[in-house]
């Protein structure tokens, strides 16, 4: 499944209420679970922070890309948040982000969970488009962004 | 002259590339034709998310492992497809970039169709961009046939 398939409005924030790394993670975990896709939020936050120990999922130009795989989610689940203040995310360029994509996948799912990670890459290369998301007002319109509407 | 030779199918675990494998079975079935498989594990892909530095290098290893794991299974089950049809299939997995593995796979085995699954109806310019099938529907020397309405697709299989 592509990811453009799997982002629906209900899963995108605008703006996070999260001032903090783990606020915000904590915040992405939350939309997914009050959208019934993961099974248990709390190892959901576990895998995700777990990952965030070994290095931070912050890239440069203010994208964040948090992620991890667990049994939680029964599929593929992304959440897709935005801080136009930006949140201390210790990214390489060591620059806030504002663009977080939060994306869990179950250990089975490793084609789809790469995919999507794949297609993060090539969008985070558009300056012009994490700009205008970045500065969407709702998240229809992020939505809308991310599907080339 | 027979018209069609050998047949490559491409399968990545959807739904709609097991119908592929399905419908090239009744094809190589009724033709009288070779059948191939081809699985690709993206490793060009894992490459990328390292270079963006999504990924650790750690985490490369890691998913390539999960990867040839899931490969492995869905050549098993194209296996599985063809044998309860009484159709043998020569099925592979490789590591790679997915379309230059099938234009390569098409070579090596000398196909003269190549059969893809149905891709979803195409919601953004950007996925369209992105897929790896169609640029290789578009680079193959070969025919190429996209396999469409699964459920004639299965009725067809089911009645081999």
């Amino acid at each position: 499944m592509a990811l453009i398939e799997s982002i629906e409005a209900s899963l995108v924030r605008v703006p996070l209420a999260a001032t903090d790394k783990e606020g915000a993670i904590r915040e992405l975990v939350g939309m997914l679970s009050e959208a019934g896709r993961v099974s248990d939020r709390e190892a959901v936050l576990r895998a995700v922070l777990a990952r965030e120990t070994l290095g931070s999922t912050g890239l440069a130009d203010g994208i964040a890309v948090p992620h991890g795989k667990t049994d939680a989610v029964p599929d593929l689940a992304i959440a897709v948040g935005v801080a136009p203040g930006g949140i201390d995310f210790g990214a390489l360029d060591g620059q806030p982000s504002r663009l977080f994509f939060l994306i869990v996948a179950p250990p089975d799912k490793s084609g789809p969970h790469i995919q999507a990670l794949s297609e993060i890459a090539r969008l985070s290369r558009s300056k012009a488009l994490c700009r205008a998301i970045v500065n969407a007002r709702e998240p229809a319109d992020v939505v809308g962004l991310l599907r080339g509407d | 002259m027979q018209a069609i030779r050998r047949i490559l199918v491409y399968i990545d675990g959807s739904g709609e590339s097991y119908s592929a494998v399905r419908l090239s079975v009744v094809l190589a079935r009724s033709m009288g034709a070779e059948l191939f498989a081809l699985a690709v594990v993206n490793t060009r892909a894992l490459g990328e998310l390292v270079q963006a530095h999504i990924f650790l290098e750690a985490e490369r290893e890691e998913y390539r492992r999960d990867l040839e794991g899931d490969v492995e299974r869905y050549v098993n089950r194209v296996r599985e497809l063809g044998r309860k049809k009484g159709v043998a299939v020569t099925a592979e997995s490789v590591s790679g970039a997915v379309c230059e593995e099938i234009r390569n796979a098409v070579a090596r085995h000398g196909a003269d169709l190549l059969v893809l699954g149905e891709v979803a109806e195409v919601r953004s310019r950007r996925e369209e961009l992105a897929a790896e099938t169609e640029r290789a529907a578009r680079m193959v020397p070969c025919s190429v046939l996209i396999a469409k309405d699964e459920d004639r697709i299965d009725d067809l299989y089911e009645a081999l």
